[in-house]
């Protein structure tokens, strides 16, 4: 009996504690900014997890006994703690998790447009941190861009790997976006550059390769994503102000000033938490005389962000980000001649602008990191281009979009990720035209983890496109990728995406006088499309003093119907119209490294890369390459930056060679045309395009913890070398920085 | 999950809809189909067939090839539609620039085309006959 009663007290004990389950709660947070990790999974016993709250909180009911609980957040080393937890018992457990800043495991969005390690992803990406935008005193995004590898920009035409040649400002083949919302002209179809805020970066990611199933039209040749900071936990201000001066040209009978040519700015941005709400500040200003006569700027920029965090729904954050801008310029076209003009604007084409942007960007977001999340973000932009002395160029785009993103997770192995986006736009033109252009689009894409080290992505898009009224077809457009981790830190990756291209307003509209150059409309003009493919490996470098990275990707794409501005005899007379006439293909290689290394004292940072391409014509009716090479593209690029602080110095070291442009518009080289569009260039062109290399030199000081003095040399060696025909680069100019962080 | 297949099954619809090649249009077969004979070949409304002119070189017969190339009097070179077929390009190394001449008519037995000269800018107005 006594026996019996024992087993049953002892059963009773049993059940009593399995219904009284202990609890485990705590906060997860940066360990050393101690900033919550709002969505970090934490997984206990076997296939049971949760997630952190908003304030990275969390509360785990759970039998007692003995359980390991791991703590995982993207960018972060995981961390596992043991513990007995007895029946009833509350245990607090808070944990700071070091944050993994090994180049490996970058944290990047712009891919699949959730947070991904850099190293799992199916394309290649490359990352431009804000300390080369500060640290080379660059103010310009066109001159930051450049520096990239596999990037190169042509009065403000973007090219990744020889997507894009140069088109005369119309259009463009690579989107930009700032937070994920593309930033491109209604009417021009080009990028803002002035409206990317510079001043107030986490980073910027570059996906090289067709990107239109997630992004869209214009993502035919990649993506530019200019992600803007959010404040940390202590309230953050920054500034600089900054002087230069352009030294002499290596010809100096090119030199047509009497007084220095200068340029200054300044910037001044703050960052701070208000209780839930995120208020992040800046402003920029450039006073540019310019090196070339009549291509002066005067240009300001203010942008807000505000972001709440609801407290009455964890997850829930709404706000908006607000962009303004305005300039008064005079855009370079073309030089007077190459003998003494080459610095010259020509009076012909040198007309005053007065510009101004406005972006007004609301948006909501309710996401469970690590389960679903959800975002409606909208972007109304109104901008103007106002010519004081030809209103007959004036313009007044004004363009609303919005774009819905779900991302949920199905099971531990398969997660969707779909859209809904629509962009509406209305221009207003003596120079296109009134038009008014819709595009709406959906998109899904599925991303699954059959097994731990392999990862896969499918997914798909339908855009319809609408103007004046009229209809285009349905344009489907698929991309598939992988990747997999053949070693710890060895990461194998191939990737299938296509791209499309819907026409710009000014390439169909556009009709105009400048000088001698006359354009004439296309209204018939068709999108262009394309796709591409590569394969790559990306290898993780781990050492005691040393960590970075190395990325070999092979790549190939293949486009139709790519528009050109032809120069011809036309119904409507001589001129530029633009032409669906380009059947491209280019194959290449791209080489990038990422070190970071620690030598007693001395820090170092080498980032270089190194691309080569055979960019190419091919007929689209043999499918056979037909050797002549794409216009304004080049077979080798490569940069190399050294940089390396001791004690309160910083040095470093820029180097950036290119070949030469392989091919260009036959109208600059046309013995009919030549002399006429551009006085003096084809003598100049023929002795010239070679190749350039150029270098740049930093020396920073750090005069206090919070203030620092620095000085730039650009194109160190004074070389001379020109973007595209008539585009002679900046010579040698040197500027001083003061800046400070509180 | 199911909205998801559809949306993958429609979209490869259209992927097989805009594979398939498209038939020859009919200006297309109206443009190839004959050997075409300079009728009158005006520059800002004058005769400029004779020898030495702006046109000279028009001047014979025309023949349009299904597989783009062509001859075009004593010219020989490329040519392909353009502007949704209400214009003919026309590229030959023996003209300094591309010519991009508007249909004006395009019947079985007749061929009007304007353009504007490469050479001096002159207005060009060219009408061909069908040779029997």
């Amino acid at each position: 009996m006594r026996i019996f009663l024992s087993l049953l007290f002892g059963l009773f004990t049993f059940l009593l504690s399995a219904a009284e389950p202990g609890i485990i709660t705590g906060r997860v947070s940066d360990q050393s900014t101690l900033e919550p990790l709002p969505g970090a999974t934490i997984i206990f016993r076997r296939n049971q997890g949760t997630t952190t709250d908003s304030d990275g909180n969390y509360t785990i009911r759970t039998e007692p006994g003995s359980l390991s609980i791991t703590f995982q957040y993207v960018g972060y080393k995981s961390q596992t703690s043991y513990l007995n937890l007895k029946p009833g018992e509350t245990v607090i457990m808070d944990v700071g998790l070091e944050a993994d800043v090994t180049e490996i495991d970058q944290v990047v969005v712009s891919a699949n447009k959730v947070e991904q390690r850099i190293s799992e992803l199916t394309v290649s990406l490359s990352i431009i941190r804000p300390e080369l935008v500060s640290g080379g005193h660059i103010t310009n995004t066109q001159e930051l861009l450049n520096k990239t590898s596999g990037v190169e920009v042509l009065d403000g035409q973007a090219s990744i790997r020889g997507g894009s040649g140069f088109s005369y400002g119309a259009g463009s083949r690579v989107l930009a976006l700032v937070d994920g919302l593309p930033i491109l002209a209604a009417d021009a179809g080009n990028i803002k550059w002035n409206s990317l805020p510079l001043e107030n970066l986490s980073q910027v990611e570059i996906i090289k390769g067709a990107s239109s199933v997630l992004y869209g039209s214009s993502a035919l040749n990649g993506v530019i994503n200019f992600r803007t900071a959010d404040p940390g936990p202590r309230p953050e201000t920054m500034f600089y102000a900054e002087t230069g001066i352009f030294d002499q040209p290596r010809q100096r009978n090119w030199i047509w000033w009497d007084s220095p040519r200068m340029f200054s700015s300044a910037s001044l941005s703050h960052m701070q938490k208000y209780g839930n709400t995120d208020i992040s500040l800046g402003s920029f200003l450039i006073i540019d005389n310019g090196y070339r006569r009549l291509n002066d700027e005067k240009f300001g920029r203010l942008n807000l962000k505000l972001r709440h965090y609801s407290r009455k729904m964890q997850g829930l954050s709404y706000g908006f980000s607000m962009n303004t801008n305005m300039s008064k310029k005079t855009d370079f076209i073309l030089w007077e001649n190459a003998e003494t003009g080459a610095l010259k604007h020509s009076e012909s084409t040198a007309i005053a602008l007065r510009g101004s942007f406005l972006a007004f960007d609301p948006f909501i977001s309710y996401r469970k990191p690590g389960r679903f999340q959800h975002d409606l973000r909208s972007r109304l932009q109104v901008s103007q281009n106002r010519f004081p002395e030809s209103a007959q160029n004036d313009s007044r785009p004004m363009s609303f979009l919005t774009d819905y993103q779900s991302w949920f997770r199905v099971s531990e192995f398969v997660s969707i990720n779909a859209g809904l986006y629509g962009y509406a736009s209305k221009i207003e033109s003596n120079f296109y035209g009134d038009h008014n252009a819709l595009n709406l689009a959906a998109f899904a894409q599925t991303d699954i983890t059959p097994f731990n080290r392999l990862k896969l992505v499918a997914g798909v898009r339908m855009e319809y496109n609408e103007l004046d009224g009229e209809s285009d077809k349905l344009v489907p457009l698929f991309r598939a990728g992988l990747n997999y981790r053949l070693l710890d830190f060895t990461f194998l990756r191939a990737s299938f995406g296509q791209g499309y291209r819907t026409p710009a307003i000014a390439e169909k509209f556009a009709a105009t006088t400048l000088g001698s150059v006359v354009i004439i409309p296309n209204p018939f003009l068709k999108s262009e499309s394309g796709w591409n493919t590569e394969i790559g490996i990306k290898q993780g470098i781990m050492t005691s003093s040393m960590n970075g990275l190395i990325d070999i990707a092979l790549f190939y794409s293949q486009n139709i119907d790519l528009i050109e501005f032809v120069f011809g005899a036309y119904p409507e007379g001589l001129g530029f119209r633009a032409t669906n006439i380009e059947a491209s293909r280019v194959y290449g290689l791209e080489t990038e490294i990422m070190l970071n290394n620690s030598f007693g004292r001395y820090n170092y940072t080498v980032t270089g890369g190194y691309v080569f391409m055979y960019p190419v014509e091919f007929d689209p009716m043999t499918g056979l390459n037909t050797d002549v090479y794409l216009k304004f593209r080049r077979k080798h690029s490569a940069k190399l930056n050294i940089s390396t602080s001791y004690k309160r110095y910083e040095l470093g070291l820029g180097m950036y060679a290119r070949s030469r442009i392989l091919n260009i518009d036959d109208v600059f080289v046309n013995p009919l045309t030549r002399e006429a569009i551009l006085p003096g260039f084809f003598d100049y062109w023929i002795e010239n395009n070679s190749g350039h290399f150029v270098m740049d030199a930093t020396l920073g000081y750090k005069l206090t913890e919070q203030l620092n003095l620095s000085w730039v040399i650009k194109n160190l060696t004074n070389a001379e070398y020109m973007g595209r025909p008539g585009d002679i680069q900046p010579h040698r100019s040197f500027s001083m920085r003061l800046s400070g962080r509180f | 999950m199911r909205n998801l297949v559809l949306l993958f099954m429609i979209s490869g619809l259209f992927l097989v809809f805009a594979c398939n090649k498209d038939e020859p249009s009919e200006r297309f077969k109206l443009l190839t189909t004959p050997v075409w004979e300079s009728d009158s070949l005006l520059a800002n409304g004058l005769d400029a067939s004779g020898e030495g002119e702006s046109l000279a070189n028009f001047k014979g017969e025309v023949k349009f090839n299904k597989d783009g190339t062509g001859n075009f009097g004593s010219y020989a070179g490329k040519w392909r539609f353009a502007q949704n077929e209400t214009e003919i390009v026309i590229l030959t190394d023996s003209l300094p620039l591309p010519l991009a001449t508007r249909i004006e008519e395009l019947t079985a037995s007749s061929l009007k085309i304007t353009t504007t000269s490469p050479i001096n800018n002159d207005a060009i107005r060219m009408t061909f006959k069908a040779k029997p």
